[in-house]
C-alpha cells in the first residue's frame, strides 16, 4: 500500500507568495490605486523574474554559462512584437492577440535555443559562454542592418502596447506559469538528470541519462521563457529597439542569477526584485547631477553583496548570523541536523557543485602560516 | 533591540533602506514651480549629449529665474538619466510626471524618444526636443523638434552640393555609421537626393561602433575622394580625420551635418592639423563670434569650460527659452498658466502659442514651427577651418 | 592588390593591439581562473592616467613608462581589494564582482574627468616607403612592440622563477601550494603584468586613435575577451594569434562597404565555426575530464 504523500509546503511557498501578491496589486491596479511608476515597476520586475529563473535553469542547474540570454529575448520581442504589430490591426488589443505573439515569440526564441544548444554539446565552460555571447551580438547585429519594412533598422520596430492596467497581471501569470513548468521539472526524475549533468558529465553519462537530449531540452527552455520575456518586453515598450539586447543586458541577467545562488529558484526571484526595483529607484531618486552616483553606488553595492555573500573567510558570519539562523532562534527550535538529511524538498536547492581545487585552496588557507614559503631560501 | 539588527542579512538592510528611499522620494511639493522634465543619457557611451543639453538647459532655467520666473512661478528642471536605453523611458516618464513634470524637452538621443513621443501621447504632454532628429518624432500633435529632422539634413546637404560645385569636378564619399538611425537616416537622405549624374557613384563605407577604433579600412575606400560628406557624431569624425590625414589628398573636402559641431572643442585635438577643409551644414557654430550665440557660448565656457560645448546644448537652451517664450505670450493673452494648470491644458495652450511663436535663439534667428511640429530655420554652412596651404 | 596588402598590414597592426589586451586576459585566466571583465577598463584608466601625467611632467616617454607602473599598480590593488576577499569561492561570484568593478571604473571616471572624449596625441609619427607602398610608422611600432613583448613573455614565463611559478599555479593551485609556491603573490603579479600589457596596448592604442572616453575600454575588452578564446584561452601564444586573427578579419571585413555593417557578426560567426572545429581554440589545451 501506498501511503499518501504529505504535501510539502516548501514546493508551494513560492507560487503562494507571488499569487497572493499579484492579487493584492491587481485589486490595487482595478480600482486605480496604483500610479503609473509603479504599475511601469511591476511590469518590470515581472519580465526579469522571467529572465533570471530561465537563464538560473541553465547556469545554475546545467551548470552552462551562458552569456547570450539578451538574445534570445531580442527573438522573441521582435519576432512577438511585429505578430502583435500585425495581428493588432485584426484582432484589437486582446488577450488573445496577447497569447498568439506569446507563442510566436517564444516558439521562435526555443527554436533559436535549440539551435544554440548544438555547439553547447561540443562546447565547455568560457568556450560556451563566448559562443552564446557571439550568438547574442550576431542576433543584435542582423536585426540592427535589417530592411526598413522588416524590422525597421536601427529605429526597431513600433509595437503595440497592453494596457498598462493589467499588463503586470499578465506578467506574473506568465512567471507563475514559468515556475510551474520549471520548479516541477527539477523536481522530476529530469531535473536529477539535468543536477547530474552537471555536477559530471561523465559519471551521468555512464549512468546511462541521455546528455544530448537534456542539455538542447534546457537550452531550448530556458530560451523559450526568455522569448516570452521579450515578448512582454515588447507589449511594455512602444519600440522595439535591438541596441537594448547587447551582452551588458546578458551581464545583467547573469548578475542577478548570480547574486541569488546557482540553483536557487526563489534566490533568482528575489535578486531579479531586487536589482530592478533598485536600478529604478536610482534612476528616479538620483537625477540631474547625480546621476552619475547611480552606477557607483549600483556597483558597490554589487560587490559588497558578491563578496558578503561569498567570501570564503565570511563563511562563519554568514553562517552565525543568516535570516534562517534569525527564524530558527526566533521560534526557540534547536538546530536537529537529522532533519535536514534526506529531503526531497531540497532539490530545487542544490548545493553547487564543489570543485577540488576549491576544497584544496581552502585546506591551505587553514594552515597557511605553516606552509608560508621561506623567504631565505633562494 | 540593537542584537536583533546585527541578526538581519545584508540584503534585508538594502530592502529597508530602498523602502525607505522611495517613501521619502515620493515626498515632493507639487505646484509651486513649473517643473521641465527631460530624459537623456547622462551616464556610459553617450553621455557627452546628455550632459550638454542638461547643463545649457539648467542654464536656461536659472536665467529666466533671475529674470524673476513666469506669472510669479520658478522654473525647475528635473533630468533623469536613461542612459541612452530606450526601456529606461518608460519608467522616468512616469517618475518625472510623479514629480510634477508640467512640460517637457523629451529625450535627448531619437532611439529613447522614439518611446517617449508614445508615452506622452495619452497625457497629452508638451514636449519640444532640442536633438532627438528622426522625421517621426514629433508624429504626434504634442511634439516639437528644434533641430533639423534627418530628412532635412540630408537633402538640405545634397542640395548644397549639387548647387555649389561643378559637375565632374567631385569625387563623392560617403562615411556613416551603420546602425544609428541619425546618421543612417542622413546617409539614405543624401543618397536620394544627391545628383549622381552630375558627379558619378558615391563610395560608401560604413563603421558600426559608437566609437571606433580603427577607421583605417574605411580610409583606403574612400582614399580617392575629393569630397567626403560624414553625417556622424565628432568623435568618430575626429578618428576618421586623424588616420586620413595622410591618405586622403590635402584638397579634400570634409562636409559634415550638425553632428560634427564640437569638432573643435575636443580637449587636445588640435584641428591645424588636419590638412583638408572641415566645414558642416547646421543651426549653431560652437567657434560664433557675433550675437546670441556668442554670448551662450561665452556664458557656457565661464560655467561649464569647453568639454560639453555642442550644438545639442544650444539646441536646449533655445528649447527652454521657446517654451518660456510662448508661455510669457499666453500669459499676456490673459490665458491660465500656472503649474497647477493641467498638463494637457498646458498642451493646448503652449501648442496654439507655437503656431504664432517666432524668435530669435542662440540657433538661428525667426525660428519657427509648422503645423507638423518640423522647426524652421536656417541652416548655414560653417567652415569650421580652411584648408592648409 | 596594393588595397590588400595595405588592409592586410591595418589587420596586423590592429591585431596587434587586440593581442597585447588579450594576452593580459589569458594570463589572467590561466593563472586565477577567473574572466576579468574589468580588463578593459584598465586600458581606460591607463589613459587617463597618462593624460595626467602628460599634463604634469610635459615629458611623454617618461609619462608613458609612469602609466604603465601605475596601471600595473592600479591592477594589484584592483586584485586585492576586490578579488582577494573571494579566492576559492565560485569563479562565478569573482565574475560578477569583475563586472561591478567595471561598472565602478567607468562612473568614477567619469565624475573625475567627465564625459566628454578627450583626445590625445602622444607622438606625430610620418610613414616610411617599403617596397613601393607606403606605411605608417606606427603600425610598424605596434607590430614590432607586440612581437618584442610576445617573445619576452614567453621566456620570462619558461626560464624564469617566479615564470615557472606561474605555470605551476595554473596547472594545480593546491599543489603548487604544497610545493612552497605562494599562490597570492603569484596571482598578483600576474594581475600586475596584466595591467601593465592593458597598459602597453593603451599607449599604442592612442598612435591609432588619439580619443578617450570614460567607456573606452568596454569594446576592446570584449573583442580581447575573444581573441583569446579564439586563440585558446589561458595560452600566450594563441592570445597573439587570436588577436591578429581578429584584427585581420575587422579590417578586411570593413573594407568591403557591403558587409561593413555587419563586421561584428562576421567576427563572431567565424569565432563560432572555429570553436565548432576546434572545442578549445587554435592553441587552446585539452584537458582531460575525470570523474
Amino acid at each position: 500500500m501506498k501511503t499518501p504523500k504529505k504535501i510539502k509546503w516548501k514546493h508551494f511557498i513560492n507560487y503562494i507568495v507571488i499569487g497572493v501578491f499579484t492579487l493584492i496589486f491587481s485589486l490595487l491596479s482595478v480600482t486605480n490605486s496604483l500610479d503609473l511608476l509603479q504599475k511601469f515597476l511591476l511590469e518590470k520586475i515581472a519580465i526579469s523574474i522571467l529572465l533570471s529563473v530561465s537563464l538560473g535553469l541553465v547556469v545554475g542547474f546545467l551548470g552552462e554559462l551562458s552569456l547570450g540570454h539578451a538574445g534570445f529575448m531580442c527573438i522573441g520581442a521582435y519576432l512577438g512584437g511585429k505578430a502583435a504589430s500585425i495581428l493588432e490591426p485584426i484582432l484589437g488589443s486582446t488577450l488573445l492577440t496577447l497569447t498568439i505573439s506569446l507563442v510566436i515569440g517564444g516558439v521562435s526564441a526555443l527554436i533559436s535555443g535549440l539551435i544554440i544548444g548544438l555547439p553547447a554539446l561540443r562546447l565547455k565552460g568560457d568556450y560556451l559562454a563566448i559562443v552564446t555571447l557571439a550568438f547574442g551580438e550576431i542576433v543584435k547585429t542582423l536585426f540592427l542592418n535589417s530592411s526598413e519594412d522588416s524590422f525597421g533598422g536601427p529605429t526597431g520596430i513600433n509595437t503595440p502596447r497592453f494596457d498598462n492596467k493589467y499588463l503586470f497581471i499578465v506578467g506574473f501569470v506568465l512567471v507563475l506559469f514559468m515556475l510551474f513548468v520549471i520548479q516541477n521539472l527539477i523536481r522530476s526524475k529530469h531535473g536529477r538528470a539535468i543536477t547530474a549533468i552537471r555536477d559530471s558529465e561523465i559519471a551521468a553519462r555512464a549512468t546511462g541519462i541521455n546528455v544530448v537530449k537534456y542539455k538542447l531540452l534546457v537550452f531550448a527552455l530556458s530560451a523559450f521563457f526568455a522569448g516570452i520575456a521579450g515578448v512582454l518586453y515588447s507589449y511594455s515598450n512602444y519600440t522595439v529597439q535591438c541596441t537594448k539586447f547587447d551582452y551588458n543586458y546578458s551581464i545583467e541577467i547573469l548578475v542577478m542569477v548570480v547574486l541569488g545562488g546557482m540553483g536557487n529558484i526563489n534566490g533568482s526571484i528575489i535578486s531579479a526584485l531586487l536589482i530592478t526595483f533598485l536600478q529604478v529607484e536610482l534612476a528616479s531618486i538620483l537625477t540631474g547631477n547625480l546621476a552619475v552616483l547611480q552606477n557607483i553606488l549600483y556597483a558597490l553595492v554589487l560587490i559588497l553583496i558578491v563578496i558578503y555573500n561569498n567570501a570564503p573567510s565570511l563563511k562563519g558570519f554568514r553562517d552565525k548570523y543568516n535570516f534562517k539562523n534569525l527564524i530558527k532562534r526566533l521560534r526557540k527550535q534547536k538546530f536537529d541536523p537529522s532533519k535536514e538529511i534526506d529531503d526531497e524538498a531540497k532539490w530545487d536547492r542544490v548545493p553547487t557543485k564543489i570543485e577540488m581545487n576549491e576544497v584544496l585552496s581552502l585546506d591551505i588557507k587553514v594552515e597557511e602560516s605553516t606552509l608560508k614559503p621561506d623567504k631565505g631560501d633562494k | 533591540m540593537k542584537k536583533f539588527f546585527t541578526k538581519i542579512n545584508l540584503v534585508l538592510l538594502m530592502v529597508v533602506a530602498l523602502f525607505t528611499t522611495s517613501v521619502l522620494s515620493g515626498c515632493k511639493n507639487k505646484g509651486n514651480e513649473f517643473v521641465i522634465g527631460m530624459s537623456g543619457p547622462l551616464t556610459g557611451g553617450a553621455a557627452v549629449y546628455g550632459l550638454a543639453v542638461q547643463k545649457s538647459a539648467e542654464m536656461a532655467v536659472e536665467e529666466i529665474n533671475a529674470l524673476g520666473g513666469l506669472n510669479g512661478y520658478k522654473f525647475k528642471l528635473v533630468a533623469t538619466d536613461d542612459m541612452h536605453d530606450p526601456s529606461k523611458v518608460s519608467t522616468n516618464y512616469a517618475s518625472l510626471m510623479k514629480q510634477g513634470m508640467n512640460f517637457s524637452l523629451g529625450c535627448v538621443t531619437t532611439k529613447p524618444c522614439l518611446e517617449f513621443k508614445n508615452l506622452s501621447k495619452d497625457d497629452n504632454l508638451f514636449f519640444i526636443t532640442p536633438s532627438a532628429t528622426n522625421d517621426s518624432v514629433p508624429e504626434f500633435a504634442n511634439g516639437y523638434q528644434m533641430c533639423f529632422a534627418d530628412t532635412k539634413q540630408g537633402t538640405f546637404s545634397a542640395q548644397y552640393i549639387n548647387s555649389n560645385y561643378e559637375a565632374g569636378s567631385l569625387t563623392i564619399g560617403v562615411l556613416y555609421r551603420a546602425g544609428d538611425d541619425y546618421s543612417q537616416g542622413i546617409y539614405q537622405n543624401f543618397i536620394d537626393a544627391i545628383d549622381t549624374t552630375k558627379f558619378g557613384n558615391v563610395v560608401v563605407a560604413s563603421f558600426n561602433e559608437e566609437n571606433p577604433s580603427s577607421l583605417e579600412s574605411q580610409v583606403q575606400s574612400l582614399k580617392n575622394c575629393t569630397l567626403v560628406f560624414l553625417p556622424i557624431y565628432y568623435t568618430p569624425a575626429s578618428t576618421f580625420m586623424t588616420q586620413a590625414k595622410d591618405i586622403i589628398s590635402p584638397n579634400c573636402v570634409y562636409f559634415g551635418c550638425d553632428g560634427l559641431d564640437g569638432i573643435d572643442g575636443i580637449q587636445g585635438f588640435d584641428i591645424n592639423t588636419i590638412p583638408q577643409e572641415i566645414s558642416y551644414l547646421s543651426h549653431f557654430n560652437s567657434n560664433a563670434t557675433t550675437g546670441l550665440a556668442k554670448e551662450f557660448i561665452d556664458k557656457y565656457t565661464a560655467k561649464n569650460g569647453k568639454d560639453t560645448l555642442n550644438q545639442f546644448g544650444a539646441s536646449a537652451y533655445d528649447c527652454v527659452y521657446a517654451i518660456y517664450n510662448a508661455l510669457k505670450k499666453a500669459v499676456e493673452a490673459g490665458k491660465n498658466v500656472t503649474p497647477k494648470t493641467s498638463v494637457s491644458e498646458l498642451c493646448e495652450i503652449l501648442k496654439e502659442e507655437f503656431k504664432t511663436l517666432s524668435f530669435n535663439g542662440v540657433t538661428g534667428n525667426n525660428i519657427s514651427w509648422d503645423s507638423s511640429g518640423f522647426v524652421n530655420k536656417e541652416a548655414v554652412k560653417y567652415i569650421v577651418k580652411e584648408k592648409n596651404s | 592588390m596594393l588595397d590588400f596588402i595595405v588592409t592586410f598590414i591595418n589587420g596586423l597592426s590592429l591585431g596587434g593591439i587586440y593581442a597585447m589586451i588579450a594576452l593580459g586576459y589569458t594570463m589572467v585566466y590561466g593563472i586565477a581562473k577567473m574572466l576579468n571583465f574589468a580588463h578593459g577598463d584598465i586600458i581606460m584608466v591607463s589613459g587617463y592616467i597618462l593624460i595626467v601625467f602628460m599634463g604634469i611632467t610635459g615629458n611623454i616617454p617618461l609619462s608613458i613608462l609612469i602609466s604603465i607602473f601605475f596601471a600595473g599598480m592600479f591592477g594589484v590593488l584592483m586584485e586585492k581589494s576586490a578579488y582577494m576577499p573571494l579566492r576559492g569561492a565560485s569563479p562565478l561570484a569573482v565574475l560578477i564582482t569583475a563586472i561591478g568593478v567595471s561598472y565602478l571604473l567607468q562612473s568614477v571616471a567619469q565624475m573625475i574627468f567627465g564625459s566628454a572624449p578627450k583626445y590625445v596625441v602622444i607622438a606625430n609619427l610620418g610613414s616610411v616607403n617599403l617596397f613601393g607602398l607606403s606605411i605608417q610608422l606606427y603600425k610598424i611600432i605596434t607590430l614590432a612592440v607586440t612581437i618584442v613583448i610576445m617573445v619576452v613573455l614567453s621566456l620570462f614565463i619558461k626560464f624564469s622563477k617566479t615564470g615557472r611559478a606561474m605555470i605551476a599555479v595554473s596547472e594545480d593551485r593546491g599543489a603548487s601550494g604544497l610545493m612552497g609556491i605562494d599562490s597570492n603573490k603569484i596571482i598578483s603579479i600576474t594581475f600586475l603584468i596584466g595591467a601593465m600589457l592593458a597598459s602597453v596596448a593603451c599607449t599604442l592604442y592612442f598612435l591609432l586613435t588619439p580619443n578617450i572616453n570614460p567607456t573606452f575600454g568596454a569594446k576592446p575588452g570584449i573583442k580581447a575577451f575573444t581573441a583569446a578564446v579564439i586563440g585558446g584561452i589561458g595560452s600566450i601564444p594563441g592570445a597573439m594569434i587570436g588577436g591578429i586573427f581578429l584584427g585581420i578579419i575587422e579590417c578586411f571585413s570593413n573594407s568591403i562597404p557591403v558587409l561593413s555593417p555587419y563586421t561584428d557578426a562576421i567576427e563572431f560567426l567565424i569565432l563560432i565555426i572555429l570553436l565548432l572545429v576546434r572545442p578549445t581554440g587554435i592553441l587552446g589545451k585539452k584537458r582531460k575530464e575525470k570523474v
